[in-house]
């Protein structure tokens, strides 16, 4: 029997052979270029526009690959991911892998502010105007009571994912809330968004860009203002007064492997330049994942509208 | 034998009431509640007990290894492991690029017919709908990756698991000294060793397979070996008398007659390999793994689709190998000379076949994928409307799960979380090994109070008591759903038919799939890390039960009938009692894989451990990673042996 195996394999070998053949791919000046794109919907943005810049206007052949946050790092480092194009602060990474070996680069901004902090629906905000700042919130946390929160209020927190401090900032601030995790975001969302369609009160951990802030409206609690040496990772730890502080505002990073920056692609020099707004990338980012629209069809669409700002990223 | 049976039917305990083990446990119980109103939240585990230094450590572990693999000139290891990642990585690619360039019509002939040849009608049949469910669903492309990269996965991890498990169950010294390295194997949480992993193979499919391979090696082994002891001693004696050497008799006598749990090994080994498709995709190994983890955040419908895939793939390599098992056993078919020459010419005229279609297929240009027609868009639309309907809180659907997540979560889960992480840590432990004494006996109790002594040594005593409090409730919803269903799978064959395609959807549509629809339905933490334990143990404690309450004698089954036992009283008074082994062995299995549920639990609201591990891979703090998924190690290790433990004295008690 195992002969038979054996014939059977080796004609569909022979069909393979004879088939291969076909697959001389034309080469061009900018060759093969891949871009990694991460889960949330910005990124899937970020990724599919410039694709479609580098497809359409250098002839490029591009590659999307989609590992983790973390693992994307040795990628690069290892040339299989040449770009990532949104990057929202993973310090011991950069210190690593760009710093140290060398093996990543720094490609600039592009061009989104990352905005972190606590969040309530606006409707709660109109009702409670003292909700303004987070001193508003003080005798009042029990308006935020969960089944898991017991006689506390609910501080409903992130993806763990997530660059967060609001463990360390409750207690420093001295409110009387209990940190809650639903898990990641689509968990987290699923949970806020129901208690927003029943306008109950909710407080969690938000973020912008975000394509849902098109969607739901939400409004920021000012957090104290930041002061000189305030600190942001927890984990690292620290006394918790020093925590006291609202996050920073993220300039979102590009990063590039060494292998990619040092080539003689003209898609680097599209990669260093792309930079757009915030308000680009919440439209982009909900025709694809708020209207499920072909990522391809929705980024062409943005280019076809926004032709001047792509010719900047072409250096034309 | 039948004098046997029924001498092993349990006889009343003659001590009074108080001494009963249950009364023991139960007063054990009530101590360990006085101190947690007595002392809540005051003993806390104490920092002089951590050793905080290790993650540390951990972490520079970590960079040692990246700064010296990633320069221009790495050492022979890293090359190593670079060359062997390479290998794997065009293994995959090679078998990838043979599906795209057959074209899907070729591909198609390929899947079907090999199984037609081997596995008969019906299970060729099966196939077939498979392929035309991945065009369907508008996934072909991905389908066929991942195909190929579970098959690559799948054949090195029997290559290297069939002889070992060979090995282990012809040595007692070599099965003991591995079972613990199989243990961590499939209780470490694959996302603690993702990053080395990355590290040391870069990303990429051959990381993927390797990932794939951890977890897919152990149940290969272990089930070989329990086929090989499984042979009776005296056949393979005879052969020894008889003068076979120990090739010979493994040859001849041990490995044919092992035949059937050889093939479940294979069986459960592709299994297995499918249920790691979403973890590798988290580090580039393409396919149905990439679709789910990019969709859950911005498309659910989409990933819900995507791990129907993944489950129909899996269903059909499951009958398609179980039909190939079933055609091709030597004992069941005696093959003529001309019944063989017929399928020699069988044979061949697939092989043609299948070259024709391939060739047809590239001849009109089918392309290497389906792309043509899709339900997808049809389909995505019905299961995000069916996602929108269990979210809405105006439908009744809300009126009912709304104040059921609330109620089980405000008076069962937050209560309980609350007595394991606040109460003394000195009674935590000391109950907990006094339970363990009375329910196992010494060494049980000594294991317990050295496993909880080291999550309290990595730092992680009030995430691992709260994993320890969902994973003890998570245990015990799946043995109230898992041994009643179990016994009536067992008595009605019916049953048994119609609970199958459920069990084998459970078993292999990726947890972090199944979740989905929960996270909607009672978006309140912990609730749906809760269903997630259940639904994923309960098909095997299901399968446990059923087995073993089929398996009890037909004679004590017969004795009771003789003394005019009604049904039910056979089932409750001799066949479930009689059946304690398998039921403990659900217990045990039921708890390795509640806890192996935490990470995925982590990651949809129970917090805890699995938080810290998903977190550790995910901002890149491996050694909290590493600490958090030893304590999840540690509380395996603790419940495994205190549930064997039970067993084996209850075996003790009975002989």
């Amino acid at each position: 029997m195992k002969v038979r195996v054996g014939g059977l394999a080796v004609a569909a070998l022979v069909v393979a052979v004879v088939v291969v053949g076909s697959a001389g791919a034309r080469a061009n000046a900018c060759g093969t270029v891949t871009l990694n794109e991460q889960a949330w919907a910005g990124s899937t943005a970020n990724t599919y526009v410039v694709k479609n810049v580098l497809e359409k206007s250098l002839g490029c052949k591009v590659n999307i690959t989609k590992v983790a946050e973390v693992p994307v790092y040795q990628a690069m480092a290892d040339g299989k991911t040449d770009a990532i194009l949104e990057d929202w602060g993973h310090a011991p990474q950069w210190a690593q892998y760009v710093t140290k070996q060398k093996t990543v680069v720094r490609a600039g901004p592009n061009g989104v502010k990352g905005v972190i902090g606590w969040y309530i629906p606006t409707y709660l905000m109109k009702q409670h105007p003292e909700f303004k700042t987070w001193k508003g919130l003080k005798g009042e946390e029990s308006l935020f009571k969960s089944p898991e929160s017991g006689s506390q209020g609910m501080f409903l927190g992130g993806d763990p994912s997530y660059q967060q401090k609001d463990q360390t900032l409750i207690k420093a601030l001295k409110l009387n809330l209990k940190f809650v995790s639903v898990g990641a975001e689509p968990a987290q969302v699923a949970r806020w968004t129901q208690l927003y369609k029943q306008k109950k009160p909710v407080l969690f951990y938000w973020y912008d860009p975000q394509y849902l802030n098109a969607t739901y409206q939400v409004s920021q609690i000012q957090l104290p203002a930041r002061f000189k040496g305030c600190l942001d990772d927890e984990k690292v730890g620290g006394p918790p007064a020093k925590f006291a502080c609202a996050y920073p505002s993220y300039t979102l990073l590009k990063f590039m492997s060494k292998k990619f920056a040092t080539s003689a692609s003209p898609a680097v020099g599209v990669v260093q330049r792309f930079s757009w707004s915030n308000a680009d990338q919440n439209a982009v980012a909900k025709m694809i994942a708020g209207d499920h629209m072909n990522p391809d069809q929705a980024a062409q669409k943005w280019i076809a509208a926004n032709k001047a700002k792509v010719n900047k990223w072409l250096g034309k | 034998m039948a004098a046997v049976d029924a001498a092993r039917l349990p006889v009343a305990a003659p001590s009074p009431w108080w001494r009963s083990r249950n009364a023991l446990v139960l007063a054990v119980v009530a101590g360990m509640l006085l101190a947690f109103f007595g002392w809540r939240n005051e003993l806390l585990w104490p920092a002089s007990l951590t050793w905080n230094a290790l993650s540390h450590h951990l972490d520079d572990f970590q960079t040692w290894l990246s700064n010296n693999r990633n320069v221009a000139h790495p050492s022979v290891f890293f090359r190593a492991f670079n060359g062997l990642a390479d290998f794997l990585d065009n293994l995959v690619g090679w078998l990838t690029s043979l599906f795209f360039k057959l074209t899907w019509i070729g591909t198609t002939a390929l899947g079907v017919l090999v199984v037609l040849r081997f596995g008969g009608r019906k299970a060729a049949l099966g196939t077939l709908a498979a392929f035309a469910a991945f065009a369907a669903m508008g996934l072909w492309e991905p389908s066929m990756r991942t195909f190929a990269l579970t098959f690559a996965a799948v054949a090195l991890s029997l290559a290297i698991g069939l002889p070992l498990g060979v090995l282990a169950g012809r040595s007692d010294r070599f099965q003991r000294a591995i079972t613990p390295l199989l243990d961590a194997m499939q209780i470490i949480p694959a996302f603690a060793y993702l990053m080395p992993v990355v590290i040391l193979f870069s990303v990429g499919r051959g990381a993927a397979v390797v990932t794939t391979m951890i977890y897919a090696i152990p149940p290969a082994i272990r089930i070989t070996a329990l086929g090989i002891r499984g042979v009776p001693t005296n056949t393979v004696e005879a052969a020894t008398a008889f003068g076979a050497t120990r090739w010979q008799t493994l040859l001849k006598v041990q490995l044919p007659l092992a035949r059937r749990l050889l093939l479940l090994s294979v069986n459960q080994t592709i299994l297995f390999a499918l249920s790691m498709v979403v973890i590798a995709g988290l580090i580039g190994g393409q396919g149905l793994g990439d679709v789910v983890t990019s969709g859950i955040y911005s498309d659910p419908a989409l990933a819900l689709i995507a791990g129907g895939a993944i489950v129909v793939m899996a269903i059909a390599l499951d009958r398609a190998t179980e039909a190939m098992a079933i055609r091709t056993d030597p004992t069941h078919r005696h093959l003529t000379e001309s019944k063989k020459r017929r399928l020699r010419i069988f044979t061949a005229a697939c092989a043609v076949a299948i070259g024709l279609a391939a060739g047809l297929g590239n001849a009109f240009g089918a392309g290497s994928s389906w792309m043509r027609w899709s339900a997808q868009p049809w389909l995505r639309r019905q299961v995000q409307a069916a996602l929108d309907y269990v979210q809405n809180p105006d439908t009744f659907v809300f009126h009912i799960t709304n104040p059921v997540g609330n109620f089980i979560v405000k008076y069962g889960l937050v209560p309980l979380q609350s007595f394991f992480t606040e109460v003394p840590w000195p009674a935590m432990v000391f109950g907990l090994a006094l339970i363990a004494f009375l329910l196992s006996g010494l060494r049980p109790a000594l294991v317990t109070v050295a496993m909880l002594a080291l999550v309290g040594l990595v730092n992680e005593w009030p995430q691992g008591m709260d994993t320890l409090s969902q994973v003890l409730v998570g245990t015990l919803l799946t043995m109230l759903v898992g041994i009643p269903l179990g016994v009536w799978a067992a008595e009605s064959r019916r049953a048994e038919r119609m609970m199958r395609p459920v069990l084998d959807v459970l078993q292999t549509l990726p947890q972090l799939v199944y979740i989905i629809p929960f996270i909607y339905l009672m978006p309140v933490s912990l609730v749906p890390g809760v269903i997630a334990a259940v639904l994923y143990a309960a098909p095997v404690v299901i399968r446990l039960v059923a087995a073993g309450v089929r398996e009890v004698s037909p004679h004590a089954v017969e004795a009771a009938g003789a003394f005019g036992a009604t049904r039910a009283q056979v089932l409750l008074k001799v066949k479930i009692p009689l059946a304690r082994d398998a039921i403990m062995l659900g217990v045990n299995q039921g708890l390795i894989m509640v806890l192996s549920v935490v990470v995925i639990a982590g990651l949809v609201g129970s917090g805890a451990l699995g938080y810290d591990v998903a977190q550790g891979l995910n901002r890149g703090l491996f050694g909290q990673g590493v600490l958090a998924s030893l304590a999840i190690l540690a509380l395996g290790i603790a419940l495994d042996r205190v549930t064997q433990g039970r067993s084996r004295k209850r075996l003790g008690e009975m002989a």
